[in-house]
């Protein structure tokens, strides 16, 4: 549960050396931000002389109109008021064209800050190390690139431009109020503090109860995709009414979640609509009695009251502004921790050369200790070459260090004791995209991503030609699975690959592995899941095409890995045994007995 | 429709809210117009009081309406995402095969939301400016009738721009939640697939394919910010429109003394008021298009049955016998397939005895076991059990005798413990649970993770290896005390010594039950009474005891001499069977 909660940590509304940072992001298009700076700021001087043409009206034109004796000609009066009138359509329009903009730009601006930010953080995140990506669930990684960002463009947008004109205006507006009628003034100003304390008040309690509503949606539908995702099981074990029940627990919780939310908002409005109603009856009250004292005209009180509402309004966004800020803050930090993450698997200043393509190079493992966690070895002093050409297989019983090897052999890890050498060279200082480029590599838990069959196969990886590509199929028994789907290598793979068997899903990752004619082959649990008869196909045509080539075999299964050249059987993280399978089972040790099991299971 | 009277005083509150607040208006305008006539403010007091009474009952009714409208839209929501997920959860395999699990997620989550905000707020606000717009206008008429009558084109501008609008809108927000959706599905697919992606070496390129995801983004985010400028503007700029048409007709009829001062005022007041409300009118507007839409989808999901049709005689299956099962050439093909998975498929399973299923990858080994259960019905042929076809028979009585191990060893995100607890209705005691999971060797792994068998499982608990996952499906098929153990090649991930324990248990357990298994190795079906072959085109190619499959020339005899030939070769261990 630990990274929910860091999920959820409540940032500060404010954080000059976190928005510092961000501002970094800001510079390349800082003129779009003072374009935004600028249509606001031009709608808020027009919005303040709307108003003001209504008092000039009403105390002008009409006011003389009403003063003077009826009977006169009122030409000259409607003369002035069709003046006035022109200026504010004028107003209006050019109001109209910069509202266009106000979303506009903003959004504009927001997003290309978002795209640079967004790009940076994937690219760093994907180049750090896998103890990293071990600590924490993909979700949570996902995240970072998607609402984390998403939250920080509020932070430029709806944040920090707005809530900045927002106070502006509460501020250069209640300074007009003043120039009007300062008595008047002062009765509101000093019942803006209550606005701004409910709008504040309400704010804790929304942003905790978002939360909560969030939180359960997010429980809800997963628990809605995992039983879609196991309906065979829920069907077969009969089970329909139990998850149907648990799913009704689910929505019942969301629902109280959701009626905490709905009372909230219920309890805000009219609460903030009561306190504006006692600001307006005390604006009355007082303006009643100013203008009968002659201290106030009624044009003045107009212009009044229509100021009101754009005090009101900024205020009544304090609270939901307020949240953004935090939000975003929150996601910034969280992004920025991500930032500042380097990879612990430093690159070497000046990497040396592997020597040509297509020669195996020598691996090594001399000495090598590692622990994922300290205090916990995984592998202890571990010691064995891979020839070029060779074979060397690893056998052991699960958690015995084999897949630790194969992590250790790509660099996923650096080992805590002892090196890894690959062609007389520590593996630190060799050219890492040279070194992994130059394998062809095969997990336990295949993985197909988005796109058709030939780009999974191929993975960009340039100077793969069709015929090496057809080999590669044919070799790793893949050609049947693809001549059965509909549009064969330009099939679409669904959704993690799951229109495929799990041994068709091996097949293809052979393919790919093959298919970038690697010097050194891994194979980790790689036939687990493939019939015993395309397995020994697998075995005969990959022999062919990795002649001269070196290969790690990782297996549960003894029978896949007789032939290998050297055969290592790992217990506790040590190596106990080492030599071919002959020689293995002539010392009648940990690997005749492990074979002796396997020999009484299959006979 | 239930809830019904919450629902009706929600309803009334709307009108009472809004009369509220145009009687403050009225007060106030009321209030200008005696300062300028009358010497005294004694009539002030009482203004004021109305003010406070009319503020109050405002905000009563307010909160109210809110409170019941939405609170009984959420509860309809709740309702009907309940009755969707039954409905789902008891529609056929072949359904679910040819549905994608994201757009029936999309049912209940968008489709399901699009209706709510449609009947609750949405309800809500319409209610609210059907009532406001026409009180107000009309006391507007009732004021100055041809300025009231002019202020109408404005507004009602504001709703044809929203209406005409919102499909813009609605056009890009979609396209901006399927470009968020791809970029976080790249991400999930990058981030879970890190060891093949650094692997290979293919940060650079995979990270300029997310570049094309985010550019696509911010590419529709910045269309959708034009759309709602334009939509702003538009709606704003009539809104001041209706303020100039009111200035200047207002204004010359002050100059004329037929309008009063204190009622120009409450064009103004009420303008302001009306505004909100109609705004929300052509936002409802816009949302009614995919709100029929969704109403419809909804719809087509609830009036879907079952391809398996439920009998209505009253035959069953005796709980305590292991009944027989037939095959009598069945057939499977499916849904929006080109070819059959299964063709002909003919056999018997007489109670209690053992069969197995072997063949190549792909061969339908899995659509078989699938159909035993009546997941799907074949395509042709029939599936009897204890002679009876299976369609007579009621669903539950056959799922009801079969305990199924998936291949692809699917687990819930729930404690461990429920996991296994999930095979049965009957409650498992602790120490029913220990001795399930010392049957799948897992006492000692289990005993280790942090919370013993309350830990949770999946990535906010214990991940679980394939191994683990299992025997951790197989205790839960075990729980079932099943008459007949289906297991569909659920050995492939565990070691060799785990699997010994395993066979042997299972062996225990499998003592008078039926037991049928799909394995990709021979000697895991070489002990069954019967052997069913399947060639890669799903048809039988053979069919007999391992003796007498051994001894005749065919795909059997070459795996097994294959398979045999590893196992045994150069043994010169003494350590045989």
């Amino acid at each position: 549960m630990s990274w929910e909660a860091e999920e959820e940590v409540a940032g500060k509304a404010w954080d000059g050396r976190l928005f510092r940072r961000l501002l970094r992001y800001a510079g390349p298009h800082r003129w779009l931000f003072i374009k935004s700076f600028m249509v606001l700021a031009s709608l808020f001087a027009l919005d303040l002389v709307g108003p003001w043409i209504w008092q000039a009206s009403l105390d002008g034109p009409v006011q003389d109109a009403l003063s003077s004796p009826e009977g006169t000609d009122t030409a000259p009066f409607i003369h002035d008021l069709l003046m006035l009138v022109a200026v504010y359509v004028g107003i209006l329009l050019l109001q109209t064209w910069l509202r266009y903009f106000e979303v506009a730009t903003l959004i504009l601006t927001g997003q290309s800050v978002i795209h640079d930010l967004r790009r940076h953080i994937y690219s760093h995140i994907s180049s750090l190390d896998l103890a990293w990506f071990d600590r924490r669930p993909t979700g949570a990684l996902v995240t970072r690139v998607s609402s984390d960002v998403e939250n920080l463009a509020e932070l430029f947008t709806a944040g920090v431009v707005t809530l900045a004109f927002d106070m502006i205006r509460v501020v250069v507006v209640l300074a007009l109020l003043f120039t009007i009628h300062a008595p008047l003034a002062l009765v509101v100003t000093l019942m803006t503090p209550i606005l701004i304390l409910i709008s504040l008040m309400f704010r804790g309690g929304a942003r905790r109860a978002h939360r909560t509503v969030r939180a359960e949606l997010a429980r809800l539908n997963g628990y809605l995709a995992e039983v879609l995702q196991g309906i065979a099981v829920v069907q077969l074990f009969g089970r329909e009414a139990h998850v149907g029940a648990r799913f009704g627990e689910h929505l019942a919780r969301y629902f109280a979640a959701n009626k905490r939310t709905i009372l909230l908002f219920a309890l805000f409005f009219p609460i903030m609509s009561l306190a504006v109603y006692l600001i307006q009856g005390a604006t009355l009250r007082q303006g009643v009695i100013s203008i009968a004292g002659d201290e106030l005209t009624i044009g003045a009180f107009l212009r009044f009251w229509l100021y009101l509402t754009l005090v009101v309004q900024p205020i009544r966004n304090l609270g939901e502004r307020y949240n953004v800020l935090q939000s975003a803050f929150a996601s910034a930090e969280r992004v920025f921790e991500v930032l500042d993450t380097t990879s612990n698997l430093p690159t070497p200043s000046k990497p040396s050369p592997l020597g040509p393509e297509g020669i195996a190079p020598k691996v090594q493992f001399q000495n090598v200790s590692f622990g994922y966690l300290k205090d916990h070895p995984v592998l202890e002093k571990v010691d064995f070459e891979i020839l070029p050409g060779q074979t060397v297989a690893l056998v052991g019983a699960t958690g015995a260090g084999k897949s630790t090897i194969v992590n250790l052999l790509l660099r996923f890890y650096d080992p805590s004791e002892g090196q890894v050498q690959v062609g007389e060279r520590e593996l630190t200082q060799v050219d890492l995209s040279d070194w992994r480029g130059r394998i062809g590599l095969v997990l336990q838990d295949d993985f197909l991503f988005a796109g058709t069959v030939r780009e999974n196969i191929l993975m960009d990886r340039s100077g793969i030609d069709e015929a090496t590509l057809l080999l590669a199929l044919k070799a790793s028994g893949a050609d049947r699975v693809v001549q059965n789907l509909a549009g064969g290598l330009d099939a679409e793979v669904a959704e993690r690959g799951a229109t495929f068997s799990t041994g068709e899903r091996q097949l293809l990752a052979i393919a790919r592995a093959l298919a970038g004619q690697p010097d050194l082959v891994i194979l980790d649990e790689a036939t687990a899941s493939v019939d015993s008869e395309t397995e020994a196909r697998i075995e005969q045509a990959t022999g062919l095409l990795l002649q001269g080539r070196s290969a790690l075999v990782v297996a549960h299964r003894l029978s896949t890995i007789q032939r290998a050249d050297v055969i290592l059987v790992l217990d506790g993280g040590r190596i106990i045994e080492r030599g071919t399978h002959d020689e293995l089972l002539a010392a009648k040790g940990a690997y005749a007995r492990l074979h002796a099991l396997q020999f009484e299971l299959e006979a | 429709m239930r809830h019904k009277a919450p629902l009706l005083v929600g309803i009334v509150a709307i009108p009472l809210a809004q009369l509220a607040d145009v009687l403050v208006t009225i007060l106030v305008g009321g209030a200008i117009e005696k300062v300028r006539l009358s010497d005294n403010q004694e009539w002030l007091t009482r203004t004021l009081v109305l003010m406070a009474a009319a503020a109050v009952s405002h905000a009563f009714f307010r909160f109210w309406q809110r409170w019941l409208v939405v609170v009984v839209s959420r509860r309809f929501e709740v309702e009907l995402k309940q009755e969707l997920f039954d409905r789902l959860t008891r529609l056929d395999l072949s359904f679910h095969a040819k549905s994608r699990s994201g757009d029936l997620v999309s049912r209940l989550t968008a489709d399901v939301e699009a209706l709510r905000m449609f009947l609750g707020p949405g309800m809500m606000y319409t209610l609210g400016a059907v009532v406001i717009v026409p009180i107000s206008l009309g006391w507007l008429f009732f004021l100055n009738p041809l300025m009231s009558m002019s202020m109408l084109l404005p507004m009602l501008a504001v709703g044809v721009i929203m209406q005409r609008l919102t499909p813009r809108l609605h056009v890009h927000s979609t396209a901006v939640q399927e470009s968020l959706a791809d970029i976080n599905h790249r991400a999930q697919e990058d981030f879970g697939g890190v060891r093949i992606v650094q692997g290979y070496q293919r940060q650079e390129s995979q990270a300029q394919r997310f570049a094309r995801s985010s550019e696509q983004n911010r590419d529709h985010q910045i269309s959708l910010g034009r759309a709602r400028g334009l939509t702003h503007a538009g709606i704003h700029g009539s809104f001041d429109l209706t303020f100039a048409v009111i200035l200047i007709l207002g204004g010359l009829a002050a100059i004329d003394r037929s309008l009063p001062v204190g009622e120009l005022f409450q064009f103004v007041d009420l303008t302001i008021k009306v505004f909100w409300p109609l705004i929300a009118v052509g936002w409802i507007a816009g949302m009614y298009p995919r709100a029929v839409a969704s109403a419809k989808r909804v719809q087509t999901l609830l009036d879907t049955r079952s391809a398996l049709t439920e009998t209505d005689s009253d035959v069953g299956l005796d709980p305590q016998k292991t009944p027989s099962f037939e095959f009598d050439s069945v057939s499977y093909t499916y849904p929006d397939a080109d070819s059959p998975t299964l063709q002909e498929i003919s056999f018997e399973l007489p109670a209690g005895q053992s069969l197995g299923i072997v063949g190549p990858t792909g061969a339908g080994k899995t659509t078989l076991l699938l159909l035993m259960g009546r997941l799907v019905d074949p395509t042709n042929g029939v599936i009897k059990c204890n002679a009876i076809p299976v369609r007579d028979l009621p669903l539950a009585h056959v799922r009801g005798a079969l305990g199924y191990v998936p291949q692809d060893s699917f687990l819930f995100s729930v404690p461990y413990g429920d996991n296994i607890r999930f095979g049965t209705d009957e409650d498992i005691n602790p120490e029913q649970l220990a001795v399930l999971i010392e049957q799948v060797a897992m006492t000692g792994e289990v005993a280790r993770f942090p919370k013993g068998t309350d830990t949770l499982v999946g990535e906010r608990g214990v991940t679980l290896s394939g191994g683990q996952r299992q025997r951790t499906c197989i205790a839960r098929a075990l729980a079932r005390k099943p008459r007949i153990l289906v297991l569909d090649d659920c050995l492939s991930a565990v070691d060799t010594h785990t699997e010994k324990t395993l066979l042997q248990s299972l062996r225990e357990a499998g003592q008078g039950r039926g037991v049928v298994i799909a394995a990709h190795r021979l000697s895991t079906v070489a002990g069954c009474n019967e052997i069913l072959v399947l060639d890669d085109q799903g048809a039988m190619a053979d069919k007999g005891t391992h003796k007498e499959l051994v001894s005749r020339p065919g795909w059997y005899q070459q795996t097994w001499d294959r398979q045999q030939k590893r196992a045994s070769l150069e043994d010169n261990t003494g350590a045989g069977a």
